[in-house]
């Protein structure tokens, strides 16, 4: 007789685990951060180590406060306070005093991350709020006072500049033309001033391709999130279509949309949630920076975190082994149509 | 006549057991408006407190004439003279509290926390009574407003009560957002300390109450064991709680 052994779900056990999720996304992270010491030389490092250090300080302290050992803080460690901190310090100028990313990692991981509870409790990204937290504190330095990169037309200038080339473009005095950079060079980074890690926009989509091929994440949405804010900026400004490729290749788009938005925590858990939610980012995201004139993804995500409850509330995932959305069309019509036809037998 | 225990309870209610910003969560609205500054949160505390022991003793003498299917409009009467009273003398005589004040002073007409001490207390209870509930109150207030003004005034100005501390500033603390965080974490931290300031006087007054009853059955080692067992529960209900 066969022996049939009974056991408690779940039955099948992935053998991914978020550190090696989170580590994933560092290594997807790495070639534009490098890109970016290099375009910004020791200065960018500093604010990368950091943002990077007071993370990880910020949540091994709190754990110790909560009496926890120290070796097993450690073990336990999944990473994802590294990945906060290299985002949080990449969303910044290289030009801030030391201070600004310390403060914004600080907030990110204590007052964002644990308080709520820690690793996949918060209900908005960490590292996005910390950039907020640190463009409503240091307007100052987060707006204005950018560094020219060493490579491209700017040929590392001493003078810092007061304005990105999206700043420029947003600029309705300006327009397209006073960006001063090619869509190449947009794509490259050369020349172009911004945040440490949003000007080499071809090294953070390798990153992204990395994490679509790591199954990580989902290539549809970032892709979504983009097109709609393309399409968006187009409709918004009377249809230029050459402001298409320069709002999405200008400034952090890309970092938003392939790390950001699409962080599990903070993102709804259906397709239908994904669609609704990304949409709504990529109209919101044209929406602000069309009459704001400054850059508003991160503004944008936080804003949008705050309705992922709502929309999950609405649109849940559909049970395993229910009916999608088709399916009880298709039923409906099937039974309009026989309750047509029994009306029709009965008048017979 | 007002006896000794009743007025502890008063002024313990007001102070800290029914807080009306920490614990009552009222008023919210000048607390998150006014607490930019530990000036501005003075300022607004004591133009509360003045209103609520005036309005409470005033409502508090005619609590058996106003009739009760038109009190609430008779209350918001009486507490809109005294505002009116208030915003003049302000006007006249500090006149830079009165500017930085600004909607806030005529909208303390609405104030919860006036509204809320004239319906629960003042409306049931003699004058005397009614007018100390008021003072305790208003400190509560007053004190709480303070001090999330000091937190913010710091961190968000670098100053405090108007004077520069240092040369830098965090300006989330001075927006709305930061009052807002700064309001959660001082309600936190105060629920916090209440509690476990509570469960210790809770406990010391079982023991009292333990050494007296063993007292007299003249056995030492009782009260050691008994001791053991409340603080073996004790370390149980803790890291139950930290467990939740």
């Amino acid at each position: 007789m066969q022996k049939v052994s009974v056991s408690d779900s779940p039955h099948v056990r992935g053998k991914r685990t978020t550190r090696g999720i989170m580590l994933d996304v560092v290594i997807a992270l790495l070639p534009a951060a490098v890109m970016g010491c290099v375009y910004f030389g020791w200065k960018a490092l500093l604010v990368l180590t950091i943002s990077i250090l007071g993370s990880v300080a910020t949540e091994v302290v709190w754990q110790l406060c909560r009496r926890q050992n120290i070796r097993e803080i450690f073990r336990s460690m999944d990473l994802t306070s590294v990945v906060t901190g290299l985002l949080l310090g990449m969303t910044m100028s290289s030009n801030v005093p030391w201070y600004v990313p310390l403060l914004a990692s600080v907030f990110a991981i204590g007052a964002v991350k644990m308080l709520f509870g820690g690793t996949g409790k918060n209900i908005v990204n960490p590292a996005i709020t910390g950039r907020v937290f640190a463009f409503i504190s240091f307007q100052a330095v987060m707006i204005s006072g950018w560094a020219a990169p060493r490579i491209g037309a700017l040929g590392g200038a001493v003078i810092d500049m007061q304005a990105t080339p999206l700043t420029n473009l947003l600029d309705p005095t300006k327009g397209v033309g006073a960006m001063g950079v090619s869509n190449l060079d947009l794509l490259l980074g050369t020349g172009v001033m911004g945040c440490i890690g949003e000007t080499c926009k071809i090294a953070l989509l390798i990153g992204g391709v990395y994490l679509v091929v790591r199954k990580v994440i989902d290539w549809k949405w970032p892709v979504l999130y983009i097109l709609v804010t393309g399409l968006c900026s187009v409709l918004f400004n009377g249809a230029q279509w050459n402001l298409f490729l320069p709002s999405i290749l200008s400034g952090g788009l890309i970092l938003g949309a392939v790390f950001m938005a699409t962080d599990y925590v903070t993102s709804p858990s259906s397709t239908a949630g994904n669609v609704v939610y990304f949409i709504a980012l990529g109209v919101l995201t044209a929406l602000l920076r069309k009459y704001t004139k400054i850059e508003v993804v991160s503004f944008a995500i936080l804003l949008m975190n705050l309705f992922v409850p709502l929309i999950n509330t609405y649109i849940r995932p559909r049970v395993f082994g229910a009916p999608g959305i088709v399916e009880r069309c298709k039923l409906r019509i099937a039974a309009r149509k026989a309750a047509k036809a029994e009306k029709e037998g009965q008048a017979q | 006549m007002m006896n000794a225990k009743r007025f502890r309870n008063i002024s313990l209610d007001g102070v800290l057991r029914n807080n009306p910003t920490l614990r009552l969560v009222l008023g919210t609205c000048p607390t998150l408006a006014l607490s930019t500054s530990a000036m501005n949160g003075i300022g607004m505390g004591l133009a509360v407190t003045f209103i609520l022991i005036c309005s409470n003793a005033l409502i508090s003498l005619l609590r058996k004439v106003i009739p009760a299917a038109v009190r609430i409009p008779a209350y918001v009467i009486i507490i809109a003279t005294f505002v009116t009273i208030v915003r003049m003398v302000l006007d006249k005589f500090i006149p830079s509290l009165y500017e930085s004040m600004g909607v806030y002073l005529p909208l303390i007409v609405v104030n919860c926390i006036i509204l809320g001490r004239a319906e629960s207390f003042a409306s049931k209870n003699p004058v005397l009574d009614s007018a100390c509930d008021g003072l305790f109150t208003g400190l509560g207030f007053t004190w709480a407003l303070t001090l999330i003004g000091i937190v913010r005034e710091v961190l968000g100005s670098g100053a405090i009560f108007g004077k520069e501390l240092w040369n830098f500033r965090i300006e989330f603390f001075g927006s709305a957002a930061g009052a807002f965080f700064v309001y959660g974490l001082m309600i936190a931290i105060f629920d916090g300390v209440y509690r476990s300031i509570e469960t210790s006087m809770r406990r010391k007054k079982f023991y009292r109450q333990a050494d007296a009853v063993l007292a007299g059955c003249g056995d030492a080692s009782m009260i050691d064991d008994c001791a053991r067992r409340d603080r073996a529960e004790a370390t149980a209900t803790e890291t139950h709680t930290e467990e939740n």
